[in-house]
């Protein structure tokens, strides 16, 4: 039996009243040089976390070079007009902060916390990051060494691989399909490249600050037009990728790993973005089959057969275009049961109505966890974050719910045979070849690679 | 700005069960914990992994919620759960809608009062942990590196000595006489505590907690294996393949002192200076200065909660162009420098700010998206080993007034060689360079 149907016990203790969540007030505005500001007070904790975002990630520097945008971030730190690297570093601490700088597909960030009652000192340094970064040379070399033996290491990782695979083949020539450079392509950055990225993205029309904290919202926004108000510079011209591949029918990518004692399962197909009016349908959806400890794919293949510690669904939204995986680390003799009980959950999502039951509870778990995760400074500012960088409406937080408890069975049939494209979805598996090839191969016609990306 | 006054009621059951409240109206979620003094540490022998394994075992049914209801109820309340094994204690942990907190309550009092599982349910779980071990260790590059492999180098106890993990043949050996024999020695009211905190009244809080616990009846107090170490006298050295991973890399573990000692405390802040992030003086010799080191961490692992021989962590994997003496060499440089010079009133301060900080961070901390669980944990272990919640409210006092001369002192005494063990990790082949 693959799913377990259980009634609910009848001496379980039922729901008690629902008790109202305050939603939490936001201060949305933006300065006159264009950088756009969300605040949002929570005083759990005599510290605030922000995020300085920007609107240009990997993506938009692609044509420069491979993961540009995240070598630029790493660099951003080691050095200001002002301050070197271990002042950057000993500030930070005199302050109680932590900070960061990074970049993912379609964004760049330099995302902080600390104590409030140094927040102004800590604003100052961001701004300082943001505008004055003097990307020193030694510096920099350092930076490509680190980022050379990362990108080696990660080489070694089966999640890395499978990920790095399944988004070529899924984005083919769009930007989303390099999620890391080779060596050579580390090798072949030039500090010029960093501060031309630098000088394009880091502008405050192209900027996003959100925080969240324990703060007076209007003493912080006067911080903040104190400290970020002089800064000028204009958004960049933004582009959009290359038509995606369209694969028909499954095809299958075995990543070979000598030695490997479990083989790493990625199965994925294209998806949507946060923008699209299916989302919220798609994220029901998901939470049913594999998004949920209490989800069909879980139940099945780690409750019942016993293949995996951690299966799992997630629909991944970048800004242009979003996609749908399936993942799961199994033992090596059960790759071909594992992916047969993989696309048997797709497929029956696809071909029945779930239960009531089974809806309202899925519908209930999204509707509990969406409201705890507000309750933490970073779990707000993520939301709110996700909220402004992907022009959702302001009312998003508070009408999240009614639109989950508005969804029917209908749908969630609709949304699977829609966006779970069963026939057409791309298998990667990384292990051991000589363990997994001959299981893998009775799914579709078969390409071997090795870590490198080298065909085999 | 220093002193917490976080509202904590407690208080114990008549069968032992301590009860620990921290009521929180801000939002309608409450987060429930139930922490059994127990851990891989005291583990049967010949029964590595056990307690782990266990941890698996008790969402696998109880008296009067068969396998999977425990999930479903919870994650069909709006809630999410889990688990977690430590050296000494186990926990089990849902954040749901304060509307569920009855729910929660029944089903934890239900797998305390009850395990009811079968052969199936074993077979199924040691299955997956084995899944969850390749996936954690054997099959990632430094997978166990170094909190598997320093503890059979750095101690000779087998409590504090064994693989936690669990090697497969005592996974397999592991039977159901096992699962409730464990289950009825420390699975006990008086050998755990109950947490509440959030969205409840204190005093609901303490009503709700003897609607549910208070009929579970006392059991024998559990026996302890004494973790206590045999005096060591040198030091000790151990070598691990690296199968995937081509960098070279070693751990070096300071055994620290007693925990609530004031040594303890200075050597927390020891450890603030050596491992701080890219401040510290670890991570700012050898990665960013001398660039013998492409990675450099760690530090006292989860400081509160631990209750018997820990040790001060430093991980590095280095370039291969260094050798792994050489790396060392460097690294007790940084050692000594600390024991010779002591630090200056200037790194002292920002060592006891960003300590601060550190802090009401690991309070607020969630797990898994659960707010709270940092502030439950250490409620739960200053219960379970020091019976006084309240420490959480008062314990930065400590670590606030250590004073640069104590510093230097605990350097000295604690940061020698026979005090510490060290792990090489050697990698055994070469990766291509990537096209």
């Amino acid at each position: 039996m693959a799913v377990f149907a259980v009634e609910v016990l009848a001496h379980a203790p039922a729901l008690t009243a629902e008790r109202p969540v305050t939603w939490p007030k936001r201060t949305k505005t933006r300065l006159a040089n264009g950088l756009e500001v969300v605040l949002a007070e929570s005083h759990s904790i005599p510290k605030f976390h922000g995020e300085l975002f920007f609107r240009s990630g990997n993506a938009a520097a692609i044509k420069r070079g491979v993961d540009l945008a995240e070598m630029t971030a790493a660099v951003v730190r080691t050095g200001t007009a002002r301050r070197t690297s271990r002042q950057i570093e000993e500030d930070l601490r005199r302050m109680g902060a932590d900070l960061s700088c990074g970049a993912g597909a379609d964004t760049s960030a330099i995302s902080f916390s600390g104590l409030s009652e140094l927040a102004e000192p800590l604003l100052t340094l961001v701004n300082e990051l943001a505008r004055d970064a003097s990307f020193p040379e030694p510096e920099f070399e350092r930076e490509r060494r680190q980022k050379l033996e990362e990108v080696k290491l990660s080489r070694t990782q089966p999640g890395f691989l499978a990920t790095e695979r399944l988004r070529k083949v899924l984005f083919g020539s769009h930007p989303y399909a390099q999620v890391a450079p080779s060596e050579a392509q580390v090798n072949a950055y030039q500090r010029d490249d960093l501060l031309g990225v630098y000088h394009d993205f880091y502008t405050p029309e192209n900027a996003l600050l959100v925080m969240v904290g324990d703060f007076d919202s209007a003493a912080t926004l006067k911080s903040i037009e104190k400290v970020f108000g002089l800064w000028t510079g204009k958004k960049p011209p933004t582009s959009t990728g290359a038509e995606l591949p369209r694969p028909k029918g499954r095809h299958v990518y075995v990543v070979h790993v000598p030695g490997a004692v479990q083989a790493q399962i990625l199965i994925g197909c294209h998806s949507i973005t946060r923008k699209n009016r299916d989302w919220v349908k798609l994220g029901l959806t998901n939470s049913l089959f594999g998004g949920a400890f209490n989800s069909r794919l879980v139940m099945n293949i780690r409750e019942d057969k016993g293949y995996t510690y951690s299966p799992r669904s997630s629909v991944h939204p970048l800004q242009q275009h979003g996609y749908f995986t399936i993942s799961a680390a199994v033992r090596s003799d059960v790759v071909a049961a594992s992916l047969t009980e993989m696309f048997y959950e797709l497929n029956k999502l696809r071909a029945l109505p779930v239960p009531e039951q089974e809806l309202a509870d899925a519908r209930n778990y999204l509707s509990g966890i969406f409201s705890m995760g507000l309750a933490t400074q970073n779990g707000l500012l993520s939301q709110l974050a996700t909220i402004a960088l992907n022009d959702l409406p302001d009312d998003y937080l508070e009408t999240y719910r009614d639109k989950l408890k508005s969804l029917t069975p209908s749908d969630v049939l609709a949304s699977a045979r829609k966006w779970f494209t069963s026939p057409d979805m791309q298998i990667v598996v990384v292990g051991d070849r000589a363990q997994i090839q001959e299981q893998a191969t009775l799914f579709g016609e078969t390409t071997v690679y090795d870590a490198t990306g080298t065909v085999i | 700005m220093n002193r917490l006054h976080i509202p904590i009621e407690n208080g114990t059951l008549q069968n032992g069960l301590k009860i620990v409240i921290v009521p929180d109206s801000s939002a309608p979620v409450v987060t429930v914990g139930v922490y059994y003094k127990i851990g891989f540490r005291l583990e049967p022998r010949g029964r590595s992994g056990f307690a782990h394994l266990f941890e698996h075992m008790m969402f696998q049914g109880s008296a009067n919620a068969p396998k999977m209801q425990h999930i479903k109820l919870i994650n069909s309340s709006g809630g999410l759960l889990n688990g977690s094994t430590h050296y000494d204690v186990t926990n089990y942990y849902e954040s749901v809608p304060s509307n569920a907190l009855d729910r929660v309550l029944w089903l934890e009092a239900d797998r305390m009062r009850a395990l009811k599982v079968d052969d199936e349910n074993l077979r199924n779980q040691r299955d997956v942990v084995k899944e969850e071990v390749r996936v954690n260790v054997m099959n990632q590059p430094y997978g166990g590196f170094p909190w598997l492999d320093l503890p059979p180098v750095a101690f000779r106890n087998w409590a504090n000595a064994h693989n936690f993990y669990g090697d497969f043949a005592d996974l397999d050996a592991a039977d159901l006489a096992d699962v409730q024999a464990f289950f009825k020695t420390y699975y006990v009211p008086n050998n755990a505590v109950l947490l509440v905190l959030g969205d409840v009244k204190a005093d609901e809080g303490i009503a709700m907690a003897k609607k549910y616990f208070s009929d579970i009846p006392a059991g024998s107090p559990p026996p302890f294996a004494d973790p206590e170490e045999p005096k060591q006298t040198e030091e000790r050295r151990g070598h691990v393949e690296e199968k995937f991973g081509t960098l070279p890399a070693m751990a070096v573990g300071y055994t620290i002192p007693p925990r609530r000692t004031a040594d303890w405390c200075a050597m927390a802040l020891l450890d603030q200076a050596l491992h701080g992030g890219r401040a510290g003086r670890t991570y700012r010799d050898l990665v960013l200065e001398k660039q013998i080191a492409v990675e450099v961490d760690g530090g006292i692992d989860d400081i509160f909660g631990y209750n018997g021989p820990t040790q001060l962590v430093t991980r590095i994997l280095h370039r291969p162009e260094y050798s792994a003496e050489r790396t060392l060499a460097e690294f007790d440089v940084v050692i000594r420098e600390v024991q010779e010079k002591g630090i200056s009133e200037d790194e002292l301060e920002q060592l006891k700010v960003k300590w601060r900080s550190d802090y009401f961070s690991t309070l607020e901390g969630g797990r898994g998206g659960m707010p709270r669980y940092g502030l439950m944990h250490l409620l739960a272990c200053f219960t379970l080993f020091d019976n006084d919640p309240q420490l959480v409210n008062s314990i930065l006092d400590g670590f606030l007034a250590v004073k640069r001369a104590e510093i230097q002192q605990v350097a000295k005494k604690y940061l020698r060689p026979e005090h510490r063990a060290i792990v090489f990790r050697t990698p055994v082949k070469n990766v291509k360079e990537a096209a």
